[in-house]
């Protein structure tokens, strides 16, 4: 590097922007190269002198920015899609509420009817058979049966009226008959 | 800036809290920022406007753990861009091509102020009178270089060009300045 360094190394120089091998030799050459020593305190100086001319103009955010930020912020409507969707949100969240509510009057009932259609069925067709044997002790073998194959849960005293009820309906059916 | 504006939706908490700290935290960093960029008051402030509402808007899309300066830099860049390209039509003067740096006679890259207002201004600062004869691109990578300090790959980012063209572009930028001050000088 015995010619003079251009300015646009100078510069890269100056802000650190070259390799470590060319800042060594940007450096070594400033050492001895009073020309370019010289070309690059007068870069050096225009940094400065920028830095220095910005740090006096320097001046507070005006608050006006930031009312008028906000104000805007705040006149802010909702986009029409937006809009569309809150206008929309209501039609068919109504529905489908409703038809929730629906499905659940419908099953709900369902849901507890497959143990009890279930349990009433075999009362019933236990009872029949036993009508059909005088000497069965209907009342005592019909609870006896929800006991034990019908339900362990609380359902049990429910399904015992039930029972009941399935064998004051065979007394019915023997009654007719 | 008279920009158009998009449309904004009311803000979340979140969103809230996210404009506020930074306005507070980084208002006066861009403003001055966009003044610099801009040379007069009143389209500072409707630079910082808009980029703030522009943060408030895309506050999503700020990666934390970067730097915010560097976000609401390029968010500014990008909008005084878009502002001088706006203006382009409205105004007889060209915005300086970055390979063929204006001469010092007067031309100023679309001053939207009075050149009087101007002069009274900041007659007694010659470098700021300099800076302002710079190509809009030249002025952002010596304000982004020299006074903000940052690194060409960081200016690259911010302004959406490359390496090369951030060095290219300040050391036109500088050349320009040292001479601009030195006519300067002599003439006074």
């Amino acid at each position: 590097m015995t010619d003079h360094l251009s300015s646009e190394l100078l510069i890269d120089y100056l802000r650190r922007e070259l390799p470590p091998q060319d800042d060594a030799l940007v450096h070594v050459h400033l050492d001895t190269c009073t020309a370019c020593r010289r070309e690059y305190e007068v870069e050096a100086s225009l940094t400065e002198a920028l830095r220095a001319a910005a740090a006096r103009e320097e001046v507070e955010f005006p608050s006006l920015v930031a009312a008028r930020v906000w104000e805007e912020i705040r006149n802010a409507k909702p986009s029409p899609l937006a809009q569309i969707a809150a206008l929309w949100r209501p039609l068919v969240a109504l529905p489908v509420a409703a038809a929730l509510v629906f499905a659940v009057f419908l099953v709900g009932p369902m849901s507890h009817s497959g143990p009890k259609i279930a349990a009433s069925y075999y009362l019933e067709e236990h009872a029949a058979q036993q009508a059909q044997n005088p000497l069965t002790e209907r009342g005592p073998a019909a609870s006896h049966f929800i006991e034990t194959s019908a339900l362990d849960s609380d359902t049990s005293t429910e399904l015992a009226d039930e029972a009941d009820y399935g064998v004051a309906a065979t007394g019915v059916i023997d009654a007719v008959r | 800036m008279g920009a158009p504006r998009t449309r904004i939706e009311p803000p979340t908490p979140e969103q809230a809290t996210f404009l506020e700290r930074a306005m507070t935290q980084y208002g006066k960093a861009t403003y001055n920022f966009a003044y610099r960029l801009t040379g007069n008051e009143s389209d500072a402030r409707d630079l910082a406007q808009d980029a703030f509402i522009r943060v408030y808007k895309a506050w999503r899309s700020f990666q934390p753990g970067t730097s915010f300066l560097s976000w609401i830099y390029r968010i500014v860049t990008n909008l005084y861009r878009d502002e001088l390209r706006r203006r382009k039509g409205r105004f007889q003067e060209e915005i300086p091509e970055d390979n063929a740096p204006q001469e010092f006679g007067g031309q100023r890259p679309l001053a939207v102020t009075p050149i009087e207002d101007y002069v009274e201004r900041q007659l007694s600062e010659p470098l700021s009178l300099a800076l302002a004869q710079l190509s809009s691109e030249q002025r952002q990578v010596v304000l982004l270089a020299d006074i903000e300090e940052y690194s060409y790959q960081e200016i690259a980012e911010i302004m959406g060009c490359s390496i090369g063209t951030v060095r290219s572009r300040l050391h036109r930028a500088r050349a320009l300045l040292r001479r601009l001050v030195e006519r300067a000088q002599k003439e006074s």
